[in-house]
């Protein structure tokens, strides 16, 4: 089932074309990486398939609804489409458990519920034990858990990822794709933009984006040529 | 590769007969090298003859055992704290195509992008096969050796794109 679907979008900023006709479909389950040089249009793309950002042409479809049908954005975002980036932007002030709360919260759900909610999909991310702990309190590895926790509490099914292995050592950035991978297994669709060829290692799907334009893509199930 | 000191790595932890130094071996560098029985016996005899391992009689299946010597366990001390030179390594086919490339005016580009594609497929091969491993550490690490040099591979590509696309500009 499709998850999420671009269709020849385009998205001009100013005189930029960002992005010229791309298409790009993502399924319940799959991991899709893309990849390309800064200023490739890779973020742009992501932030169109969220819907942090609305296509200058062509449509994006989340879970069968048209984006541009949509009035309101946001509640579409909070409830479906669970983001996570490189700097993690934890609330300082706030434990794991209660940044992970948040989104819910926001949207009318009770705090016992919410936190309830919260601990299991901490403990889904093998995070449970620093529930009530604060960011800093947290290596990067964890707080990369907690970030990804808090972009899937509420059940949503599409996850966005850009750069989430950022400033991790190889082996804390392959533990949070394998999380990634785990929680595509389960049925989550993940989009995720990394410059790192060991990080789209993990993907189905990895789609290279130059100037604008998707070039290629690689399925896992290709031929090798070795 | 040496197969030579890996057998005698594996047998400086006690004596083995030849199958079992096959099945050893494939088993801690996770199956990546496989060895035909062949290669171990004519390995292991050229070891004998070098007076690096000994003929240590039969086991009680009548299997033919052999034992590391004294010469064995410091040539392979030896092997352990020499670095590997990068002399040994043969000549990387990938780099002189892509240097004929440029200098014959093919498009670069187009058999970067062919490359990028293949070593990707490679790369998530690998990592496929580090996710459903199940042997232990030995075997996670020579993965991870490959995949760290697949995406050497990849960035190199990357730089090379990048750099001929300036020089066009």
């Amino acid at each position: 089932m499709t998850v999420v679907s671009l269709r020849d979008v385009t998205r001009e900023h100013g005189q930029v074309h960002a992005l010229k006709g791309v298409s790009l479909e993502v399924s319940a389950g799959e991991l899709v990486a893309v990849m390309g040089p800064s200023g490739s249009g890779k973020s742009t793309l992501l932030n169109l398939a969220g819907g942090l950002d609305r296509p200058t042409s062509g449509s994006v479809t989340i879970e069968g609804t048209d984006l541009a049908e949509v009035k309101d954005l946001a509640a579409l975002r909070r409830g479906s489409v669970g983001y996570v980036f490189q700097d993690l932007n934890l609330i300082p002030s706030l434990t794991a458990a209660e940044n992970v709360m948040l989104p819910r919260e926001l949207d009318g759900v009770r705090a016992g519920q919410a936190r309830e909610e919260a601990l299991a999909v901490l403990a889904e991310v093998g995070a449970e034990e620093v529930a009530d702990r604060f960011p800093e309190e947290l290596s990067g590895g964890q707080r990369q858990r907690v970030a990804i926790a808090r972009a899937l509490t509420g059940e949503r099914r599409l996850l966005l990822a850009d750069e989430p292995t950022g400033a991790l050592d190889t082996a804390t950035g392959d533990e949070i794709l394998h999380l990634l991978r785990a929680r595509c297994d389960a049925g989550v669709a993940v989009l995720l933009v990394t410059h790192e060829p060991r990080y789209a290692a993990w993907a189905d799907r990895v789609v290279y984006l130059r100037d604008g334009q998707i070039v290629e893509s690689n399925a896992v199930r290709l031929e090798s040529s070795r | 590769m040496s197969i030579r000191h890996g057998l005698l790595a594996l047998l400086s932890s006690g004596p083995r007969y030849g199958y079992q130094l096959r099945v050893e071996f494939e088993a801690s560098t996770g199956a990546t090298w496989p060895l035909n029985i062949g290669q171990v016996y004519t390995t292991l005899s050229r070891l004998e003859r070098d007076r690096l391992v000994a003929p240590g009689g039969a086991d009680e299946q009548g299997r033919a055992v052999y034992t590391i010597t004294e010469a064995g366990r410091e040539e392979l001390e030896r092997w352990f704290s020499t670095p590997v030179a990068q002399t040994d390594r043969p000549r990387d086919e990938l780099a002189i195509k892509i240097a004929m490339a440029v200098a014959g005016g093919v498009d670069v580009a187009e058999v970067i992008q062919s490359q990028r594609v293949a070593t990707m497929s490679w790369l998530q091969q690998l990592t496929k096969a580090k996710r459903t491993a199940t042997g232990g550490l030995a075997q996670r690490l020579v993965l991870d050796s490959m995949i760290f040099k697949a995406e050497a591979e990849q960035r190199w590509l990357d730089h090379c794109e990048a750099v001929s696309k300036e020089k066009k500009q």
